[in-house]
């Protein structure tokens, strides 16, 4: 699959988002200006930037979750502003702030619920499916998002054996950072690539370099066309968590050696060098990048935090909960 | 009117919602040629089709988020569980996804699942077939709860259930599924969840409230106390447990001052406990004495013959009346 050089730099300015934008999570949570338990995609940006090239690209639309460290595809799918706002649980978030980052729920704008425990929303998102199937939608398909340490759960398994017996149009997607929390991959499961578990529900499955953003988009655009045409399957990419778990993590349960030279590691650079190779990046357009998409992200923090916060009554409110009058007192 | 079973409403009230509304559609196990393990799905299927009564394997967790996902892609999905007891697997689907969908989409989507749970004794199927579900959901905000006992009313509130948009547990009892009474042939206006108390029989010298099999052995324990003593006994079947009709209660036991409560879950952290707080909360200078419970033991319910001795009796019903009757 060929992309353009305006795709390429378009990836680039998307890795280089997620990477600005992880780094600024990191600087507010330490100087307080983020509540709760965000998790940072430093040294996953790959992945993100590839989805998002596939996103973009593709006729295909995507109803669906993402991994809790995939903020820049959320920010992609609820808008920039909604997003940074509900991060910062202000009112000018998609739920006022009320829902946080980590419930975020924007059916309009394809975002279908998270869970915060793992494994379920494979199942909700093949139901979603489902109804796109039943209905008759093309080129309309669920995409299924977990990391290594979710799709242990059994809720994964009974989803996938669901959209394969129904032959659902739904795309499962494995972010395997290498670790789950503390506990790394070799300890959760006894095969070299997670994707394999696709061959028990006769669906395929493929494994790709995740900090490869090219190979990342591929990958994805081909699982998607598969999925739009009723094959269920999964697409597995490999990267690495740079961070703790959560943000000031210690990371005492695991060898740190890897910090000491992060650039030979860092699949920002990786790009940047094959970009470079290819005649269409220049050190100048690398600042400029930069620049450009740390200033979106940084107006678009200082935007939300003059905003107000959720009041009591909007908190409190019965029509938050309750669909209708018939549903008791709050 | 045509006189029916419990089982044949359940399955005309599922006739009915699909027939008037196509995004309608049935998910759980058993659900195609054996007509669900309890037989009220039957002739489902063969009437609208394997894309609206969807068969599935056994997979409760699994199907359970499905019916969500289903439901915020336009659908208003009826879930059933073989027996409640089952719907432990399938708890985080609604406990934690389906009763949040609203509160986190800031009131736009609705979550209209009615998860269906068979459940309680009388099937003498021991400690993982028995049990009595309702107050592990109640302390969940988000979620309602119908639990009615006669045909007619299983008939009327499971399509009240069904057209609800919010998620709604519909819970019947399995050992009142052979229970006959005169169903109306048309059901003239779906009725509200909320204000759905009924007084089902009146009197002036105690409330009782109760649902399900307790309500049917209250019935019988009171026409033997009211003969014995001489006292009347008002009986309130609230129909719906979340939004629960308080009004209907108060208005009883401020006339009656006393009351009882009666279910076959354990008395332990029973819904019978919140309506006991609500009633003290509210009548308490109306109390002539205090409120009874009457309710399953706290304990493990055993094989076959020997469950009678967790579930509340027409005599232990009788021994309640006339403690609350002091």
């Amino acid at each position: 699959m060929n992309f353009s050089n305006e795709e390429l730099l378009e990836m680039y300015s998307d890795i280089v988002k997620s990477r600005v934008l992880g780094e600024k999570i990191v600087e507010y949570i330490y100087s307080g200006k983020i509540a709760g338990a965000i998790h940072p995609c430093l040294g996953q940006e790959a992945v993100s930037a590839g989805i998002l090239t596939a996103f973009k690209k593709s006729d295909i639309k995507t109803f669906g979750t993402e991994t809790h460290r995939a903020q820049t595809v959320m920010a992609h799918r609820v808008g920039w502003k909604p997003f940074i706002a509900e991060l910062l649980g202000r009112t000018g978030g998609c739920n006022d702030g009320i829902s946080g980052e980590y419930h975020i729920h924007d059916l309009k704008n394809g975002q279908l619920p998270a869970a915060g425990a793992l494994g379920g929303t494979w199942a909700e998102i093949s139901g979603f499916a489902w109804a796109l199937k039943n209905d008759g939608k093309k080129r309309q398909i669920g995409f299924a998002p977990y990391g290594d340490g979710a799709i242990s759960q059994g809720a994964t398994y009974e989803a996938m054996n669901i959209a394969a017996l129904f032959q659902l149009p739904v795309l499962f997607f494995i972010e395997n950072n290498g670790i789950a929390m503390s506990t790394p991959v070799e300890k959760q499961s006894p095969l070299e690539n997670l994707a394999d578990r696709a061959a028990a529900f006769n669906m395929q499955g493929v494994t790709v370099d995740g900090d490869d953003p090219v190979a990342v988009a591929e990958a994805v655009l081909n699982g998607m066309e598969l999925a739009a045409n009723n094959e269920p399957n999964v697409v597995e990419v490999k990267t690495m968590r740079w961070e703790g778990h959560y943000v000031g993590d210690p990371q005492k349960y695991r060898d740190l050696s890897y910090k000491n030279d992060l650039d030979s590691i860092c699949p920002v650079i990786r790009f940047e060098k094959r970009l470079k190779a290819l005649g269409i990046l220049d050190d100048e357009t690398i600042k400029a990048v930069r620049e450009a998409q740390t200033k979106e992200i940084v107006d678009g923090f200082d935007e939300g935090l003059v905003q107000n916060v959720a009041t009591k009554e909007q908190v409190l409110d019965y029509s938050r909960v309750y669909s209708n009058n018939a549903g008791g007192e709050l | 009117m045509s006189e029916m079973s419990v089982m044949k409403a359940l399955n005309l009230a599922m006739f009915e919602e699909m027939a008037s509304d196509e995004k309608v559609i049935c998910i759980g196990e058993d659900l195609g040629k054996q007509g669900g393990c309890w037989g009220t799905f039957t002739g489902l299927q063969d009437k609208f089709g394997i894309n609206r009564v969807l068969e599935f394997p056994i997979l409760e967790a699994g199907y359970t988020l499905f019916s969500v996902g289903a439901a915020l892609g336009g659908y208003r999905p009826i879930v059933e569980y073989m027996f409640a007891d089952f719907v432990t697997l399938g708890f985080e689907g609604i406990v934690d996804i389906a009763a949040k969908i609203h509160f986190n989409s800031g009131g736009v989507d609705s979550c209209p699942v009615t998860f269906v749970l068979p459940q309680g004794g009388g099937g003498k199927s021991g400690a993982h077939h028995s049990q009595s579900v309702e107050a592990w959901f109640a302390n969940v905000p988000g979620l309602k709860i119908v639990a009615p006992t006669t045909p007619a009313d299983i008939r009327a509130y499971y399509r009240a259930a069904i057209r609800d948009d919010d998620p709604t547990l519909f819970i019947y009892q399995r050992a009142t599924m052979g229970l006959t009474g005169e169903v109306p042939d048309v059901l003239d206006e779906v009725p509200s969840l909320a204000k759905a108390g009924k007084v089902v029989k009146t009197g002036a010298d105690l409330t009782i409230v109760a649902y399900h099999r307790a309500l049917v052995n209250v019935m019988a324990a009171a026409a033997i106390v009211e003969e014995e003593t001489g006292k009347t006994i008002e009986i309130i079947d609230p129909r719906v447990l979340i939004p629960f009709d308080k009004e209907c209660v108060f208005d009883s036991v401020k006339k009656t001052g006393r009351l009882m409560v009666a279910h076959e879950a354990p008395e332990r952290g029973g819904f019978g406990a919140q309506i006991v707080s609500w009633v003290v909360e509210n009548c308490m200078n109306e109390l002539e004495a205090a409120p009874v419970r009457v309710a399953g033991v706290n304990s493990i319910i055993p094989f076959g013959d020997l469950e009678k001795y967790l579930y509340p009796s027409v005599e232990d019903m009788k021994a309640g009346i006339l403690k609350a009757l002091i």
